[in-house]
């Protein structure tokens, strides 16, 4: 089997709970067809980060796939509201929410991108979140004070949508990048949705753009649209009616329906 | 009163908002953030067009050629001078460079510490909340951190807020009846908007206050560029819902 795969093949990949670094942010060149994918496949277990999210991770509440959600915010903005699985999901103990800052996040994938066990980072006041993390004395310093620790975490894949790639995973991302590239780093591997496969000469059109390699790539499938409902600038916006549409769902015959004709 | 005013409540936040930005050096806007979209807008037209615009998307001085409903919408990469991503704009304000930051509490008390985390009985979450995205070291690290809220109430508004999500380097708070300012190590009532009174403030503030002047009403020249540029009214979206 190549890099190139079927949505299912792909989805395949992932274990319960296995740790996932999930693309984009809010409703921005999210993995969208992936995310329904893990859902259609009944995954459970899994544990996801990212700064900000609201459709993905929402969606992974209500399919009952995810233990534990690191992240600074989960919501979707004032044109939708709350994000109402993930809330009710966390307020019922079903979902764990580590909550975090978006910095303290990004320390910790950029820990594990370095290959060091912890990031020391700036204060973060009097906020709740500090509790959450170990000081370390600044061995450097003059008796100074401590340096505030985020630990390393190393997710299992990193599950990115992009505009193009090449069959092997070489891949461009264009537009605002979010977290991507440090989550690329951080995970051990990378599963690829892309709204276009595409020769590695096109690739190499556009080659100093080329962030995502191949070679941390274990999976590439095409998928027009892939970000759906969320938007893939400069190809599509996001889609506030099927957001509405996905935010009516109330049960688990209407998810499967909802999976079924939002398939990918 | 209020039927004779010629601008919203939406308005006269985002102007007094943009007021705010006339000497600042960078303005630094996150996720849901409609208000100070248009306020950062508003204030290099027409007060700072030198003020360095930084968002979520990255792209430093976007040029928006309408206003979304998103505040992380391609609308907010569009054009622009230089690309800085979202861990570079945290690195920034690790670093003290943040002037102006723009955040937002669902609660916030009379410290100027609020909290975009939950409310909990004590041993579960009983109102899980957003989270504070990167609030806890932006508010901790920024210059200048400004709050808005478009909810005067006790609920909001109280002596001691449950949860600290992010407190630090608050300025002002901006809501949709009055202005505070931090001074020392509390939240004073600065102005009051003119469709309230100090005595309908009062009653919807959980902590003491003195009475304080009007804030200073939006311009023709500033609500006529804002309805220029938002015929939609999208300003008006967090005051919806």
């Amino acid at each position: 089997m190549g890099k190139v795969n079927t949505l299912e093949q792909a989805g395949a990949l992932v274990n319960d709970r296995d740790r996932l670094a999930m693309g984009g942010l809010l409703l921005q060149r999210i993995p969208g067809a992936f995310t329904r994918e893990l859902a259609r496949q009944g995954k459970r277990g899994l544990k996801v980060m990212k700064t900000a999210a609201n459709y993905d991770f929402d969606l992974l509440c209500l399919a009952g796939c995810v233990d534990e959600i690191a992240a600074g915010f989960v919501s979707f903005e004032a044109e939708f509201g709350f994000a109402p699985n993930f809330r009710r999901s966390v307020q019922e103990g079903r979902v764990k929410f580590d909550e975090n800052s978006c910095y303290t996040v990004i320390a910790a994938l950029r820990a594990a991108a370095y290959g060091v066990p912890f990031m020391p980072i700036a204060n973060l006041g009097e906020s709740y979140l500090a509790s959450k993390f170990k000081t370390v004395n600044n061995p450097y310093g003059n008796g100074d004070g401590d340096v505030l620790t985020v630990p390393a975490i190393y997710p299992d894949w990193a599950v990115l949508h992009v505009q193009k790639s090449d069959e092997d995973g070489n891949a461009i991302i264009y537009g605002p990048v979010f977290e991507d590239l440090i989550m690329a780093r951080a995970a051990k591997k990378i599963i690829l949705t892309t709204e276009k496969i595409v020769p590695l000469t096109e690739i190499q059109e556009d080659i100093d753009l080329a962030a995502i390699p191949g070679f941390k790539v274990e999976a590439v499938v095409e998928i027009p649209n892939g970000a759906f409902p969320g938007a893939c600038q400069p190809n599509y916006d996001y889609s506030p009616e099927s957001v509405e549409e996905y935010l009516t769902i109330k049960d688990n015959g209407a998810l499967a329906e909802y999976l079924e004709k939002n398939n990918p | 009163m209020s039927e004779e005013l010629n601008y919203s409540k939406a308005d006269i936040m985002v102007v007094t908002m943009a007021r705010l930005l006339k000497d600042a050096e960078n303005a630094f806007m996150g996720v849901a953030s409609n208000l100070p979209f248009f306020a950062i807008w508003l204030a290099k037209e027409l007060y700072n067009p030198n003020l360095v615009w930084l968002n979520i998307p990255g792209r430093v001085n976007p040029s928006p050629s309408y206003a979304p409903k998103s505040t992380v919408h391609a609308q907010l990469s569009h054009k622009g001078t230089a690309s800085v991503t979202l861990a570079e704009i945290f690195d920034m304000s690790a670093r003290g460079e943040l002037d102006v930051a723009f955040l937002s509490g669902i609660q916030i008390d009379f410290q100027g510490y609020f909290n975009l985390s939950h409310i909990s009985d004590g041993t579960r979450i009983m109102f899980q909340f957003p989270g504070g995205a990167g609030s806890a070291l932006i508010c901790a690290n920024s210059r200048r951190v400004i709050l808005w809220r478009t909810r005067h109430d006790k609920r909001t508004f109280n002596e001691k807020c449950q949860v600290v999500t992010a407190s630090g380097n608050v300025y002002k708070v901006v809501t949709s009846d009055v202005v505070f300012k931090k001074d020392g190590p509390t939240l004073q009532l600065e102005s009051i908007h003119p469709h309230t009174t100090f005595e309908e403030v009062v009653e919807n503030t959980g902590f003491p206050i003195s009475p304080a002047p009007f804030t200073p009403e939006p311009t023709n020249e500033e609500l006529g560029l804002l309805r220029e540029f938002d015929p939609e009214n999208v300003r008006e979206i967090e005051f919806l819902g």
